[in-house]
């Protein structure tokens, strides 16, 4: 649509690599990607284009007296600056909550808020523009503890309705239920990052209808255009968005961080637009996994079969709501694990505070309660005296079982297989056995310790999660399928709106084509608005839903062809089939070259897919017929060894058994496990971003640690497919469960090594030295 | 100012360079080649990470002037004509990628470890790309790549010596 | 960051005159903590004097035995060298054990000394910090200071002293050379980066224009025997929570002389002289080494977040020493 398309997007993906479903083919942007030449948002280029920056608040809660752009203005090279009151649309957006300025007006929530807007011919000048806009502030003092929040009516109202985002209970058989044999835990847990390593970036365009094309990497174009539109005051068709690379996600892209602003910046000046953020910036512009504080008691007979499990939540959800409403649902659903347990009462709050907004990070509200249950579990089998792997099997969900939901499992939930599985992988070698590689051992590199104070844990860890949206919400994708004959080859061209993140799916729509249309050429169209809406690529869902579309679309292909060749032979229907670029009939073999039935024609077709209908939670009890469409599951066992004296853990080996269904790439699904795991291993033992009076004190690569290839231990992998017969082949989802059920394995492991209670996580070497009191 | 250098065998000027600018900046910005990635810019990923006189640097935190004369290769440099380099091609075939932002970086400490060392030990291959941060792959199919890249490098170092194995 | 010059020094009295003249004028070393304060807006100088083409590059034995290391050394190449693996370990194993191979390619001898403390308020200018504007005020006071000092601090400052590599040269009682405005002058190491006391933005006792020329390591054959321990969050690429630097000259299971230094836990590199003087004549014996490193730690003031340093950096000491003592007899 615009006059300046811009250099260096998208990108044209290999259509040339064989492979079908159940096979592992390479990825079609894996050449552009080791060449250096795949384009990403911060590699958007057009020619005369402008640099945006944005101010941000230094304080986590102030008015704000005034604002004079003046300075910054007169700065040579500034092109605009701009502010609350230059906002076209409605100054609000959200993602389940329309809560969160574009701009700041009158008050900044946290520390980070966006409050002013410049654009400039160099990245430099606009930043230096920027610390001439003069914003008198009002200080406040924040509030930062989320449990004061939920119960302190004293508080500020940080919004209209007060301070609790939602509140929700979950109440199942006798709440009140007693037990021979109690045990209880308060368990804390602290904020992670998703330090996707892409920094947020776009490019916006102005078109000559008014409209803007922005370019960008995010999980979610619709979700995106549908905000922006609406903040831009303009028609959703007149803002057309396309994907650039994505590096990483993992939650961190699903609200919007510059698409207005750009945009904003892009249709006052009338030249292109580009915003990066740099890596401090990166950590203040995106929500983070939401901190959690949980409150625990489980109750059992002697012979270790759950009464009752009675829990409180607390998900500080920071100055705005994001996905809170969807963490309080996914933590009290899923927040006494993958047990059968006949009495429950969960309560999960989820509130408003002056620390920094959390959202969506992978396992999505169910990574906490995992650590709190997984704890739990661990101190009732010592409690009862029993082995912990055989507390989690006796209490097993399993297929045709209930969640506190009152939802009954209609699909495989081999929770005690995997848990029997995953202690079945070989265990690694004893240090006495062999003289340790220094390297080895805990600190590593760091030449900490030679082995004396060292002390070896196995723990275990299982866990629950559910796959695509939830609790009612229309959760669909669209896929258009075109089949055409392009240098005497059929070639398909599979186009929807679902981010390609890092995971695979791009892989993955190949395969399915290839697969139900027996072409080998599938191309992948570029991401972008000019196709129906895929959703997120969250909550495990991308294979299930966009697959579903996919195929589906594909099948509507093949059902014209079907029809043509039918009619021209008069064969059945019902025996013909797709194969090698060839259509055949099960009675007389092959029937026609595709390229002969096809010709010059263009056969397309467009379908979505919607999964099964889900319902919304009672207000009261939380019951609900089908909370959630799938559950997933996976078993971890970390083995680590810990320098008792230093407080120093290694991970020495992280094995995981997991239930995916059907592995549609079996290669990628490994890739997803050993990405989840080592998400759930930093979370474990060294991720947490340090707020302090609402502040993030740790916003750089050097400060909030994540795992580095040192850190990271070899892994056995046990991959079972136990088909859903409700998904598309039978597919479950993959990325989530492994960020979740890692991370209670390694904390366990420590445990299991020190004796210590480890109530917090990360797990850091002050809660293990000796005689520091935690 | 006006800075000249080699980049990938060639030599390359970039006018109206301004002292701030990093070299990664220069390459990515006004060199057209925006391979080396952006990740942090503060040297602590090492998605930046290029030859600097032959031994691999964080282009973001080199000042620009400081690569004057100096000679620079980048992951553009890694292929070879049109196709791809063995730790390229390594990368790719062992499922090495997922969203690939730290790829480039990665690729260039990979490089110059299967250089230097013909057939590294786990140990060593963990030690020396322990300055590259990857989100993503949980290093496992990095382990496989480098370890392909090493045997491919050694082989083809064998064959051209004339001494293969089989 | 604000415009700034930027010249390339060929000679070094050419770049001490550069900059001498020019208040806001800074060297430029490897880059790899100035350049990111320059975006971080920390550091705001008007124009960089780099001195990383300084003919200052060799490692040379000196007539008296010790070695000395031109300040453009990069901290990979010192590492590597023969002489200072054989001879020094500790300096070798504390070079490695920092940063990145690809920020140990960049960083010179020099610049790794003048690092600047890794303070989370000292990096964020939008908070008061002594160190960075004289007479803030320190936010770290009764903020997040899980990084900070317990020994030597003030209530001024109580940020640490990030180097390894200094942390080394410390307990090797190395000597600096530096020649500035008023001419040539060594510095014992030891006396070369300051407590914060009231003046927290002086990391060191060079005056504007000084630059480091090179750095001499005694002949020390005790120090064939010295290790580095670092202990931090995470395997590799992260600062110290706490650091030993030590050699140990045992005889007879009597312990002759040691050479100790700590590093994270102070605005220096902490020379342990306390630690030192109770082992000096004492039996090499874990016990003598807990109360050696007891005594230098009965001084420690922990603040809110890091009273867990106390017992690490005991653990720590005792552990190299242990470690050290061990080797010895064998």
């Amino acid at each position: 649509m615009s006059d300046h398309a811009p250099a260096r997007s998208p990108q044209d993906l290999d259509d040339s690599i064989a492979g079908g479903i159940g096979e592992s083919p390479t990825r079609p942007d894996g050449a552009l990607k080791v060449r250096g030449e795949y384009a990403y948002a911060s590699d958007l280029w057009a020619e005369d284009m402008l640099w945006g920056a944005t101010l941000r608040s230094p304080h986590p809660y102030a008015r704000i007296r005034s604002i004079d752009i003046g300075p910054a203005l007169a700065t040579p090279g500034v092109y605009a600056v701009l502010t609350h009151s230059d906002v076209p649309g409605e100054n609000l957006y959200g993602l389940k909550i329309v809560d969160q300025p574009v701009l700041a007006v009158d008050v900044v929530r946290y520390r980070g808020e966006a409050v002013a807007l410049v654009a400039a011919d160099h990245p430099e000048t606009a930043r230096r523009a920027m610390e001439r806009i003069e914003v008198d502030y009002e200080v406040l003092e924040p509030i930062t503890d989320p449990e004061l929040a939920a119960h302190d009516t004293t508080l500020p109202e940080l919004h209209p309705g007060g301070n609790v985002v939602r509140h929700q209970p979950i109440v199942k058989g006798d709440p009140e239920a007693s037990a021979d044999v109690v045990v209880s835990g308060l368990y804390t847990l602290g904020m992670q990052d998703q330090a996707f390593l892409g920094p947020e970036a776009g490019l916006a365009v102005p078109a000559p209808d008014g409209g803007v094309d922005l370019y960008l990497a995010t999980q979610d174009l619709h979700s995106d255009r549908k905000q922006t539109a609406q903040a831009l005051g303009l028609p959703p068709e007149k803002v057309r968005m396309t994907m650039s690379g994505v590096g990483g996600a993992f939650g961190g892209r699903e609200d919007l961080s510059i698409q207005v602003h750009c945009s904003m910046l892009a249709l006052h000046t009338g030249k292109p637009v580009k915003m990066v953020y740099d890596r401090e910036e990166s950590f203040h512009g995106h929500v983070h996994r939401h901190p959690a504080k949980m409150y625990y008691e489980h109750g059992a007979t002697r012979d270790g079969d759950l009464v009752y499990v009675r829990a409180t939540l607390y998900f500080d959800g920071g100055a705005y709501a994001s996905k809170t409403p969807v963490v309080v649902g996914n933590g009290t659903t899923l927040g006494i694990g993958p047990y059968a347990v006949p009495n429950v009462r969960i309560e999960g709050w989820g509130l408003y505070t002056n620390n920094p907004p959390c959202g969506a990070m992978r396992g999505l509200g169910a990574v906490q309660p995992a650590l709190a249950y997984e704890a739990q579990m661990d101190k009732l089998a010592d409690a009862l005296g029993m082995d912990p792997v055989e507390v989690r099997i006796r209490n097993a969900l399993s297929q045709g079982g209930t969640t506190p939901t009152g939802q009954v499992l209609d699909y495989p939930a081999p929770v005690a297989e995997l848990l029997d599985r995953v202690r079945r992988l070989p265990l690694p070698a004893e240090h006495d056995s062999a003289p340790a590689d220094i390297r080895d051992l805990p600190g590593g590199a760091s030449n900490t310790t030679h082995g004396e104070g060292v002390v070896r844990g196995i723990g275990y860890g299982v866990c629950i999660k559910n796959i695509c949206y939830a609790e009612g919400a229309d959760d669909y994708s669209t896929a258009r399928v075109r089949l055409q004959i392009i240098g005497g080859e059929p070639l398909a061209v599979v186009h929807t709106a679902a981010a390609e993140v890092g995971q695979g799916l791009v892989t993955v729509q190949q395969q399915i084509a290839r697969t139900e249309l027996g072409v080998e050429r599938v191309n992948i169209h570029p991401n972008d608005t000019d196709v129906g809406p895929a959703g997120s690529s969250s909550a495990s869902r991308q294979t299930y839903v966009t697959g579903g579309a996919v195929r589906n679309a594909c099948e509507a292909v093949r059902d014209v062809l079907l029809q043509r060749v039918a009619a021209r032979s008069g064969e059945s229907i019902g025996d013909l089939s797709l194969s090698g670029g060839k259509v055949v009939s099960s009675a007389t073999g092959v029937l026609a070259d595709l390229a002969d039935v096809i010709g010059d024609d263009v056969i397309e077709e467009t379908r979505e897919y919607h999964h099964r209908e889900t319902y919304p939670l009672d207000e009261e009890l939380g019951t609900s017929e089908r909370a959630q469409v799938q559950h997933a599951f996976s078993a971890h066992r970390a083995v680590v060894d810990v320098d008792t004296e230093l407080g120093l853990v290694k991970v020495v080996q992280l094995d995981c058994s997991q239930d995916v269904g059907k592995a549609m790439n079996p290669e990628a699904v490994i890739g997803q496990i050993q990405g989840g795991s080592a998400q759930g291993l930093g979370l474990a033992v060294m991720e947490e971003i340090r707020v302090d009076g609402g502040t993030i004190r740790n916003a750089s690569f050097t400060d909030y640690l994540i795992p580095t290839i040192l850190d990271m231990p070899p892994m056995n992998i046990d991959v079972i497919e136990r088909a859903d017969p409700n998904s598309p082949y039978g597919v479950r989802g993959v990325g989530e469960p492994p960020t979740i059920s890692s991370t209670p394995a390694v904390v366990a492991a420590i445990r299991a090594a020190t004796g210590k209670a480890l109530t917090h996580t990360p797990v850091a070497p002050e809660h293990i030295i000796a005689d520091i009191p935690r | 100012m006006r800075l000249s250098f080699t980049v990938n065998g060639r030599q390359c000027e970039a006018d109206d360079v301004w002292e701030g600018e990093s070299l990664l900046y220069v390459l990515r910005e006004r060199l057209g080649l925006p391979g080396s990635k952006n990740a942090c810019e503060q040297g602590e990923c090492g998605s930046c990470t290029v030859y600097l006189d032959g031994v691999p640097a964080c282009a973001c935190l080199v000042a620009a002037g400081q690569a004057a004369g100096r000679e620079v290769g980048t992951v553009e440099g890694l292929a070879e004509g049109d196709g791809l380099g063995a730790v390229q091609e390594s990368f790719v075939e062992a499922g090495a990628v997922q969203c690939g932002f730290c790829t480039p970086g990665l690729l260039v400490a990979t490089d110059d470890l299967v250089n230097r060392v013909p057939h590294p030990s786990d140990a060593e291959i963990r030690e020396s790309l322990a300055g590259n941060l990857c989100r993503c792959t949980g290093y496992e199919k990095i382990m496989d790549a480098v370890r392909l890249a090493a045997d491919r490098r050694a082989s083809s170092e064998a064959s051209r010596s004339g001494k293969t194995d089989a | 960051m604000i415009p700034f010059d930027y010249q390339r020094a060929d000679r070094a009295d050419g770049a001490v005159a550069a900059v001498g003249v020019r208040p806001a004028a800074a060297f430029l070393g490897g880059g790899t903590n100035l350049v990111d304060h320059l975006k971080l807006g920390v550091a705001e100088p008007e124009l960089l004097v780099d001195v990383t083409r300084l003919p200052f590059d060799g490692i040379d034995t000196l007539p008296d035995g010790g070695v000395r290391v031109g300040a453009t050394v990069r901290n990979s190449d010192l590492a590597a060298e023969a002489i200072v693996r054989q001879r020094y370990p500790v300096l070798s194993q504390a070079l490695l054990s920092g940063a990145s191979g690809q920020l140990r390619n960049l960083a010179t001898t020099g610049g790794n000394l003048l690092q600047r403390t890794r303070c989370p308020y000292f990096q964020d200018v939008t908070t008061p910090c002594n160190k960075r504007e004289p007479g803030q005020g320190c936010s770290a006071r009764g903020g997040y200071t899980r990084y900070h000092a317990i020994l030597g601090a003030s209530e001024h400052c109580v940020a640490t002293h990030p180097s390894d590599m200094a942390v080394a040269l410390t307990a090797l009682d190395a000597t600096v050379h530096v020649t500035g405005p008023n001419g040539q002058r060594d510095i014992p190491v030891t006396e070369l980066h300051r407590l914060p006391g009231d003046e927290p933005h002086r990391d060191t006792v060079l005056e504007h224009g000084d630059l480091i020329t090179a750095v001499d390591l005694p002949e020390l054959p005790m120090a064939a025997r010295s290790r580095y321990r670092k202990v931090r969050d995470r395997a590799s690429y992260a600062f110290a929570l706490v650091s030993v630097a030590a050699a140990l000259d045992v005889e007879d299971g009597t312990v002759r002389e040691a050479r100790i230094a700590l590093g994270g836990v102070a605005h220096k590199p902490w020379r342990a002289n306390t630690a030192e003087q109770a082992l000096r004549g004492a039996p090499a014996t874990e016990q003598s080494f807990r109360e050696a490193a007891e005594a230098e730690l009965a001084e420690a003031q922990p603040v809110r977040d890091n009273a867990f340093k106390v017992p690490m950096a005991r653990n720590t000491l005792v552990a190299t020493l242990r470690d050290l003592a061990g080797e010895e007899a064998r």
